[in-house]
């Protein structure tokens, strides 16, 4: 018994990061309908960020962690200002292809630097003996990165619901004409959303960082990696990347546990995630809680 | 005004003679070229792995060891593209190249039959045996990584107290990483007294628990990896997490981990921590943290270059240095037999590097042999087991026996 529970606590571990990592996604999505397909690239970043000032400025890594998260907020602010504000109102593939442009230069940005093309890994700030609990383990990385992403989905989802802004952000993801004319500034918006969705890829990018130490290749490839997550949860809600990110999780280990090296399946932790997606899909088109629009035409 | 004009071609022609000089002297430019992905996925190999063919060919043309002549090797980034391979390569054919190195697995297997057509002797960074597959032109620089593979699998068959060990495979979802699985298996079936329990092609995992239990309630003991070092670094860290890590060879209900070139080096330790622990690792090249004439070497010439202590350190940088040395020796020894140097007469230089003519780069554990039959440089390999943060040497270079029986 203790073997499916420790697949159930890995699947919501595993689950919980890729909520995590999906969390920018929805941001960006839930105010503006952009899909940014440079936000591995903002993980990658945020987790670089925490590594250089843990190492290089000698900071704790707590504090870097918070200094990291900070950065990117105003990095991914000032993206926004630079390159896609000028596009409000532009057709939305514009703004996705621009998306596409800011990956290359991001990408471009970090192979100038050591860590576009070496591995780091961060020093050890956790105990390393994991806990354990009627034979079921989890380490205090994988218990922080699940206690951080609870604690960022609560924040962001109480700043929707409740803050002034969050619900201004909710109005202008609904209708920007109708937002504009009741005093919302749609750009400060817009602004505000590519900002906190720097901050999440912060905390994302440091978690991943943690434990797959840190590769350039590796950390920007869970940009693409949760995409799944994203579309399964429906695109703009917050409750669905964190339910969706963890029944990806869980699928992906009980397959791993069960599934791969019986009767001959193999890669069934791989695959299998993606065949759900695609069934759910045929049901559920807008994802397991998007929202669902009906036009009037 | 007639005195002046031949005054003036006087002088123009003296300066022409004087310009043709250097060229009737002699002093020829043999261009290479090299393409690999400096960034993008696996860049962290292919960064230092550029840095040492660029330091050993500046070393080449600094300390005149051809002579008057000199190498012009134009180094590009693909970033790990075959489209971007291809078209380098077909630019550096424009260029009038004589000798060819090449980066991935994917790119190698891609451009094989390029190299074939226009008779290009090649050396990629992949080891990957089916490189070798209807291919007349291409050269591993050292044993595959089937041999590698079986290098490891004979380690464990020698080593292992007890009944038959179980073994699984964990690889790369590509050609680079399945490469060795059939070559393995077919060395089962040839005898070696192990048993594959199973092979796993990882994903991009966060977290391996589930593949390890399974590992460990279907008894297996020994997880060989061929594949790059971040996700052996991941699975290293769950096991020592779930307390499976082996802290001797193959201790009982636990794990002793295995890997071939690409999965080892200073950069799993860097990504692993103390999870990298009595790992087990093997490739051809001498690394730096075992004293002797290979590390000096090649300290000595990163230092001279300004690399690094990372670059200077990283066996892929010794790799780069390596194949450098053989396409520069080549060249050395058909300059020394008074041919022309050509792409034609590079290749039959490189057959007939064997027997008395092997190449002995200090930078390997064995020898570099090549001919018509035998189109892979190095066959010694030596194993490197991490003991307090470091790889040590674990016995002495060895050939793996099963190469030869699955023939």
């Amino acid at each position: 018994m203790s073997y499916f529970f420790q697949l159930v606590v890995s699947g919501i571990v595993v689950g919980s990061i890729y909520a995590l990592s999906a969390i920018g996604f929805v941001l960006i999505y839930k105010s503006s309908r952009v899909l940014n397909l440079a936000h591995g690239q903002i993980i990658a970043t945020g987790a670089f960020i925490t590594y250089a000032l843990t190492v290089m400025a000698h900071i704790p890594i707590y504090i870097s962690f918070v200094l990291s998260m900070i950065f990117t907020f105003f990095l991914a602010m000032s993206v926004e200002r630079i390159f896609l504000r000028r596009l409000i109102g532009e057709p939305i593939i514009s703004v996705i292809m621009v998306t596409i442009g800011l990956m290359s230069i991001i990408d471009g940005l970090i192979y100038l630097t050591p860590f576009g093309s070496e591995n780091f890994s961060f020093p050890p700030f956790l105990p390393e003996q994991p806990i354990i609990y009627a034979g079921v383990s989890i380490s205090y990385t994988q218990l922080v990165g699940v206690i951080i992403t609870f604690i960022l989905i609560g924040v962001f989802s109480w700043f929707f619901k409740k803050s002034t802004v969050g619900i201004s952000m909710r109005a202008v993801s609904d209708d920007q004409l109708a937002s504009m004319s009741i005093g919302v500034s749609v750009p400060r918006v817009f602004g505000l959303a590519w900002a906190t969705a720097g901050l999440s890829a912060a905390a994302a990018g440091s978690v991943i960082g943690n434990i797959t130490g840190l590769n350039f290749g590796t950390l920007h490839a869970f940009g693409i990696i949760v995409f799944p997550v994203v579309i399964l949860g429906g695109l703009d809600s917050l409750l669905g990347a964190v339910v969706a990110g963890i029944i990806m999780g869980l699928i992906q280990q009980f397959a791993s546990g069960y599934l791969d090296g019986n009767w001959g399946l193999y890669g069934t932790a791989n695959v299998l995630p993606y065949i759900l997606l695609l069934v759910l899909l045929l049901f559920k088109p807008h994802g397991l809680f998007g929202t669902h629009e009906i036009e009037r035409v | 005004m007639k005195t002046n004009k031949i005054s003036i071609w006087l002088i123009v022609s003296l300066v022409a003679f004087m310009l043709a000089i250097p060229a009737s002297s002699g002093a020829k430019v043999y261009k290479l070229g090299l393409s690999l992905a400096i960034t993008g996925p696996t860049s962290d190999a292919g960064n230092p792995y550029a840095k040492g063919v660029e330091d050993y060919f500046r070393y080449v043309n600094d300390n005149k060891l051809l002579g008057q002549d000199t190498i012009d090797c134009t180094i590009r980034d693909d970033k790990y593209e075959t489209s971007i391979t291809k078209r380098n390569f077909e630019e550096y054919l424009d260029m009038g190249i004589v000798f060819y190195l090449n980066y991935s697995t994917g790119s190698t297997l891609g451009l094989k039959r390029d190299f074939e057509e226009v008779k290009m002797p090649t050396i990629p960074a992949s080891f990957h045996a089916g490189n070798l597959e209807d291919s007349n032109y291409i050269f591993l620089p050292i044993a595959s990584y089937s041999a590698q593979a079986i290098g490891l699998a004979e380690y464990v068959v020698n080593n292992h107290e007890g009944k038959k060990p179980k073994v699984a495979l964990f690889v790369h979802p590509s050609a680079f990483g399945r490469g060795p699985v059939d070559d393995v298996k077919k060395s089962v079936a040839a005898g070696l007294n192990m048993e594959i329990v199973e092979v796993v092609e990882h994903g991009q995992d966060l977290d391996n628990t589930a593949m390890l239990q399974r590992f460990k309630s279907k008894g297996v003991q020994y997880v060989i990896s061929q594949t790059v070092q971040s996700p052996v670094a991941v699975m290293l860290n769950d096991a020592s997490r779930l307390g499976l890590v082996a802290k001797t060879f193959g201790e009982k209900g636990k794990f002793t981990f295995l890997g071939c070139h690409y999965t080892g080096g200073n950069d799993l330790i860097a990504l692993a921590g103390d999870a990298a622990e009595n790992f087990y690792w093997t490739t051809s090249y001498i690394i730096t943290s075992e004293p002797g004439v290979g590390r000096d070497a090649q300290l000595a010439l990163a230092k001279r270059y300004g690399r690094d202590d990372k670059a200077a350190n990283s066996h892929n940088y010794a790799n780069g240095v390596m194949v450098a040395q053989v396409a520069a020796e080549t060249i050395k020894r058909a300059k020394a037999r008074g041919v022309e140097i050509t792409k034609e007469s590079l290749y039959e230089e490189l057959l007939a590097m064997n027997g008395i003519n092997a190449f002995y780069p200090v930078t390997t554990v064995g020898p570099v042999t090549f001919s018509k039959d035998d189109q892979q440089g190095v066959d010694t390999l030596q194993l490197y087991v991490v003991e307090d943060g470091n790889f040590k040497s674990e016995g002495t270079p060895f050939i793996p026996e099963y190469t030869g029986k699955i023939k």
